[in-house]
């Protein structure tokens, strides 16, 4: 197993310099350079050239490629003030970018795990119980919310919770993650009721239809006949041989939603005006953050495929007749 | 057209005919159209999609500029005849400008796809075909393109290469969808390339480029077919994200994204602003998602057409 997982790492390395070099060159081949805002009468053309060497815009795309990958790939570096400034600087707050990016990873952490839990444990049952009872009542209603709710797009699902319990109601912030002035929990918890909701809608919507379909297969397989016909109660028969055995292609779901647990959900997030990383990310397209937006693409490229691994490795502990 | 008999029945006798020889002859695309007119929900999916693209045609293009037309006495105004749906802040006509967008998101969601369908038929194809290096060195690139957070970088591409510009979306959404149709029609030449008809083309002295085209495209074609027909659903989707965060289509263009950031302003007052485009959007990926679905059972050649 653990040559496994190294061998995999090691093939992810030409995957994760395949991302790099796309998307730093999308970033320099755009349009407007991120000097470009200081050019104004203000700023002499010496401090113009001064900035130009700081930021190392005057040396070939090969070597600043090369430089930034090389200090990219040691996020460790600090230098004397203990900073860590091996991703660089931020364009728009002068912040070190590793500082910018791991100050949002608890809000994201917190938003994306909390619809991820939610989402298992809604999904699941409603999934399981749409497989056993099927063609019921239960399973017509499941199938029509599944379906629309797959084909609602986030933000407009979003939109219409906070017009409906934002703002007609009155039950819950507009956005943000805290009232003003309140650190407590509960506050946070109160704030994140709505974005959680949005997420876990979509998510349950897709998941449910996958666990259904999952379930029906192993339903039909010769085993659980088998279990039936030696007696077994059908609560043992569903719990412990269709349900462990219907889980295995869950798996390839967990491993697809991990990536979102670090890179968040940029529109989501921006909707709800969330502290997290989805939302960095979007400022920071905003303002041509560069140094930002090309830490935002490595990290979410490296958590598909983490996500994939772990998905990987997840399949060979659920499954034992799997081995790596 | 319709079912015949078994041709060569005429040239036997009486007593060598079996019942299986009376069982009518079909084509393929017989059986499969029969199979999808079956299916209830996809027809009317079909029949659904059909009219969205007949409105987003026919409608702006009588209208012309009406639905850019602002008007400082009709704000808010209510329902009336050439104003179904009544008007917004600024005295536009909702109607005509929901179809406006109409009929951008499906020029985007079909341009999108026609990049994503060559763009992921050649490569799978060249892929599947060659295998060796050439299909680890394109599967390398699919895995690269697979790992890059999509919506983010459409996102990058959008807003660094032009926003509002409709092929920019075009392209960004369709080079970072193509991988699925790819490794679709990369996974069937793998199969299909020692089958025997392909090595017969060969033997025959059919040119590469003719055996992959002729020969086992069709093979790929229904796999493909389903994958474009939920593409369009995500191109659709995708552009009205873009326009919706600000960074594709702006006013006074109209795209079903733009048309709702513009409602959050006005969602005390007129609530029903947000509704109109977000019921649209809905209702194309809906009639997509139950064609996909249809045209899947029905291209499946183990599904046998009974009856």
């Amino acid at each position: 197993m653990a040559t496994y997982v190294i061998r995999r790492l090691i093939q992810a390395l030409p995957i994760l310099l395949g991302i790099a070099v796309i998307s730093f060159i999308i970033v320099h081949v755009a349009p407007g350079s991120p000097i470009d805002k200081y050019r104004t009468p203000r700023v002499s053309p010496e401090q113009l050239q001064n900035l130009i060497r700081m930021y190392g815009l005057d040396k070939s795309l090969p070597e600043q490629f090369f430089s930034w990958i090389f200090n990219f790939l040691q996020p460790w570096q600090t230098d004397g003030a203990g900073n860590h400034v091996a991703w660089g600087f931020s364009f728009s707050t002068g912040a070190p970018v590793w500082d910018r990016i791991t100050e949002r990873i608890p809000a994201t952490l917190l938003l994306m795990g909390t619809a991820l839990a939610s989402t298992v444990v809604i999904a699941i049952p409603i999934g399981v119980l749409a497989a056993v009872k099927q063609y019921s009542l239960a399973d017509k209603v499941i199938t029509v919310f599944a379906t629309v709710g797959y084909a609602v797009p986030s933000y407009w699902l979003g939109l219409m919770l906070i017009y409906t319990f934002a703002i007609n109601l009155n039950l819950f912030p507009l956005f943000g993650m805290h009232s003003l002035g309140k650190t407590d929990p509960l506050d946070v918890g109160w704030h994140m009721i709505l974005p959680v909701a949005s997420l876990t809608i979509q998510q349950v919507a897709g998941w449910s239809r996958y666990m259904r379909s999952s379930m029906l297969e192993v339903m039909r397989q010769d085993y659980i006949r088998t279990a039936r016909a030696k007696g077994l109660s059908s609560g043992q028969v569903i719990r412990k041989h269709a349900l462990r055995n219907a889980l295995i292609p869950i798996v390839t779901l967990l491993g697809l939603t991990i990536p979102t647990l670090l890179s968040g959900a940029i529109i989501t997030e921006a909707i709800f005006s969330w502290p997290g990383l989805g939302n960095l990310g979007y400022t920071s397209v905003i303002d041509r953050d560069y140094p930002v937006v090309l830490a935002f693409v490595m990290m979410g490229g490296f958590m598909v495929i983490v996500g994939n691994l772990i998905a990987d490795i997840l399949y060979a502990v659920v499954d034992p007749r799997i081995k790596y | 057209m319709d079912t015949t008999v078994n041709p060569s029945l005429a040239q036997r006798l009486p007593g060598e005919i079996d019942e299986v020889d009376l069982i009518p002859v079909r084509t393929y695309w017989q059986m499969v159209r029969r199979r999808f007119l079956r299916n209830r929900l996809a027809v009317v999916a079909f029949l659904l999609l059909v009219v969205l693209i007949a409105l987003a045609l026919i409608v702006p293009t009588l209208t012309g500029e009406m639905y850019r037309k602002t008007s400082l006495i009709k704000p808010y105004a209510g329902v009336e005849l050439a104003a179904p749906l009544g008007y917004d802040d600024i005295g536009q006509n909702i109607f005509l400008r929901l179809m406006k967008a109409l009929q951008t998101s499906l020029f985007i969601g079909f341009a999108a796809v026609s990049i994503i369908f060559t763009v992921g038929v050649s490569v799978g194809a060249i892929a599947g075909y060659f295998g060796g290096w050439v299909d680890n060195i394109l599967m390398r690139v699919v895995d690269v393109v697979l790992s890059l957070p999509s919506l983010f970088l459409v996102i990058m591409l959008v807003a660094f290469f032009g926003g509002g510009n409709v092929w920019v979306i075009v392209f960004a959404i369709g080079l970072t969808g193509w991988t699925t149709a790819a490794r679709l029609v990369r996974a069937t030449f793998l199969s299909l390339r020692e089958a025997d008809f392909v090595q017969a083309a060969q033997a025959l002295g059919a040119s590469r480029f003719r055996i992959i085209t002729r020969h086992m495209l069709p093979s790929a074609l229904a796999p493909i077919l389903v994958a474009v027909t939920l593409g369009v659903a995500d191109s659709v989707v995708t552009e009205a994200a873009l326009s919706f965060l600000g960074f594709g289509i702006s006013p006074p263009e109209a795209s079903l994204g733009n048309m709702m950031t513009n409602a959050i302003n006005y969602m005390i007052r007129q609530p029903l602003l947000i509704v109109y485009p977000g019921v649209t959007l809905i209702l194309i990926v809906l009639a997509a998602s139950f064609l996909g679905d249809g045209l899947r059972d029905a291209l499946d050649p183990r599904q046998r057409a009974e009856g």
